[in-house]
C-alpha cells in the first residue's frame, strides 16, 4: 500500500507541475519570453507543442491516469490486482520512454535544460521503478495464493 | 492488534483482508492528497492572478547606456513616445508579438503618430539562425526594406529556424527575391556578412542594456520584459502618453519610414 501511496503523491506532484507549466504556456503564468538556457527556451521552441496541445498539457494527463491507477489500486478489492499494476508499470514506462525522447530534444536539438522538465523527468523514472515494484509484488501475491 | 476483517471469495486467495487501521490509514492518505491539491491549486491560482495584476514594467536605470540611433525605426520621428524592441528573429516568443499585438499596435499607435517605433537586434545564442536573418534583415535595409522583410522573417519563423533548415541563407535570398529586393546587391550581402560589426553593435547594446530575454521592450522610461498581448502593451502605451512631455524624441536609428501595414499572408518563399 505503501508503494501506491508513493506513486498516487508523486503522480499528483507531477500533475501541479505539469499544470503550472500548461498555464506559463497558455499564458495565464508569467509572460512568454525567449532566454539563453532557460526553461524559456525549451517553452517556445517548437517541441513545446504536440498535437496542438503543450508538451506539458499531455503531462498533465499522463499524470492523471497515474493518479488514478494509484488511487484505486488503494481499494482493498483491488489491492493485490496484478491487471492494474501492469497498466500502471506500462504507462510509467511509456511516460519513461516518452521523457527520454523529450530529454534527448533538450540536450541534442533545442540544446537547453528547462529545469521544471528535468523534475518531471526524475517523477516518471522514480513512478517507473514503484510501478515495477509493484507489479513484483502483485505477481508474488499471486503465486503465493495459487501455491497454498 | 486491529481485529481483520475477512470478505471470503476477493482479493488474496482467500478474500480482502482489511482492517480498520488499515482503513483509517487510507483515509488519512485521502485526507494528504486533498491537501496537496488544494495547496498546489491555490498557488497555481494565486501565480496566475498575481502575475496579471502586478506591475510588469520595471523603471529604467539611469545609468544604462541609451539606445540613441541603434536599430530600425518605423513611424513618426517626433511621436510623443517612443518604444525600443529588443528582439530575436528566431525567438517564437518575439514571433508570437509580432504576428498576433504588434499589427495593431502598428495601426493603432505607429501609424496615427503615437508611437516613434525602434527594433534592436538582440540574437540569443540558443537560436542557431537568428544570426543569418539578422544579418539578411540589415541587408534588406540596405534597399530601405528593413520592415518588410522583418515582417515576413516571423511570420515565416518555423520555415528558416534552427530546426526546419542548416542553410538560413538560402532561404534569406529567396526572401529577398520575394519582396523584390535587388538580388544580386542582396545576394552579395548576405554571401560577405558584412553586416555582422552592425548586428554586434546592437546585441552589445542589448547586453549592455542588462537585456535579459527578448522580446525585451522600452517603453519610456519603463523597461518590459516578455511578449505582451494587446491589451497590455497598449496599457502601458497609453500611460507613457499620459506621461510625455511634448518634446520630439532624439535618433532616427540605421533607417527610419512611416507606417508600413503586415502583409496579409503568412507564405514563405
Amino acid at each position: 500500500m505503501t508503494l501506491r501511496k508513493s506513486i498516487a503523491l508523486i503522480s499528483l506532484l507531477g500533475l501541479l507541475l505539469g499544470a503550472y507549466l500548461s498555464l506559463y504556456k497558455f499564458g495565464y503564468i508569467g509572460t512568454l519570453s525567449c532566454s539563453v538556457g532557460s526553461c524559456e527556451t525549451v517553452q517556445t521552441s517548437r517541441w513545446s507543442v504536440l498535437f496542438g496541445l503543450p508538451v506539458a498539457t499531455w503531462g498533465v494527463g499522463f499524470y492523471a491516469l497515474m493518479l488514478g491507477f494509484a488511487i484505486v489500486g488503494l481499494e482493498p478489492q483491488h489491492e493485490d490486482s496484478t491487471r492494474l499494476s501492469l497498466a500502471t508499470l506500462l504507462l510509467a514506462g511509456w511516460g519513461v520512454a516518452f521523457t527520454a525522447w523529450l530529454n534527448y530534444l533538450e540536450g541534442f536539438v533545442i540544446h537547453a535544460w528547462c529545469e521544471f522538465c528535468l523534475g518531471s523527468a526524475a517523477f516518471v523514472v522514480v513512478l517507473f521503478v514503484l510501478a515495477m515494484v509493484d507489479y513484483r509484488r502483485c505477481r508474488s501475491v499471486v503465486a503465493e495464493g495459487a501455491a497454498s | 492488534m486491529a481485529q481483520k476483517r475477512v470478505e471470503p471469495g476477493r482479493g488474496r486467495k482467500q478474500g480482502v483482508v482489511t482492517s480498520p487501521k488499515a482503513s483509517s490509514s487510507n483515509r488519512a492518505f485521502y485526507i494528504l492528497i486533498v491537501v496537496v491539491a488544494v495547496v498546489g491549486i491555490a498557488a497555481l491560482t494565486y501565480q496566475s492572478t498575481r502575475s496579471k495584476e502586478s506591475a510588469i514594467a520595471s523603471p529604467i536605470d539611469s545609468t544604462l547606456p541609451p539606445v540613441n540611433s541603434a536599430g530600425y525605426t518605423i513611424g513618426n520621428a517626433t511621436a510623443p513616445v517612443e518604444v525600443t524592441e529588443f528582439g530575436d528573429f528566431e525567438c517564437p516568443a518575439c514571433g508570437n508579438f509580432a504576428t498576433l499585438t504588434e499589427p495593431d499596435i502598428r495601426k493603432r499607435y505607429v501609424n496615427t503618430g503615437k508611437v516613434f517605433w525602434r527594433f534592436v537586434d538582440f540574437p540569443l545564442s540558443g537560436h542557431r539562425n537568428t544570426w543569418q536573418a539578422s544579418r539578411a534583415a540589415a541587408c534588406a535595409d540596405e534597399q530601405g526594406k528593413f520592415w518588410e522583410f522583418h515582417d515576413a522573417l516571423y511570420q515565416t519563423q518555423d520555415q528558416w529556424n534552427g530546426e526546419a533548415t542548416s542553410n538560413p541563407d538560402k532561404y534569406m535570398k529567396q526572401l529577398g527575391k520575394q519582396l523584390g529586393l535587388n538580388t544580386g546587391q542582396f545576394d552579395q550581402c548576405v554571401d560577405s556578412k558584412k553586416m555582422q560589426a552592425k548586428i554586434q553593435a546592437h546585441y552589445g547594446l542589448a547586453v549592455a542594456r542588462k537585456v535579459g530575454e527578448t522580446p525585451t521592450f522600452v517603453i519610456g522610461d519603463k523597461q518590459v520584459p516578455g511578449a505582451l498581448n494587446y491589451d497590455q502593451f497598449a496599457k502601458l502605451l497609453d500611460v507613457a502618453l499620459a506621461n510625455a512631455p511634448p518634446v520630439a524624441p532624439a535618433g532616427g536609428g540605421d533607417t527610419a519610414k512611416k507606417g508600413v501595414p503586415l502583409p496579409a499572408t503568412k507564405k514563405g518563399p
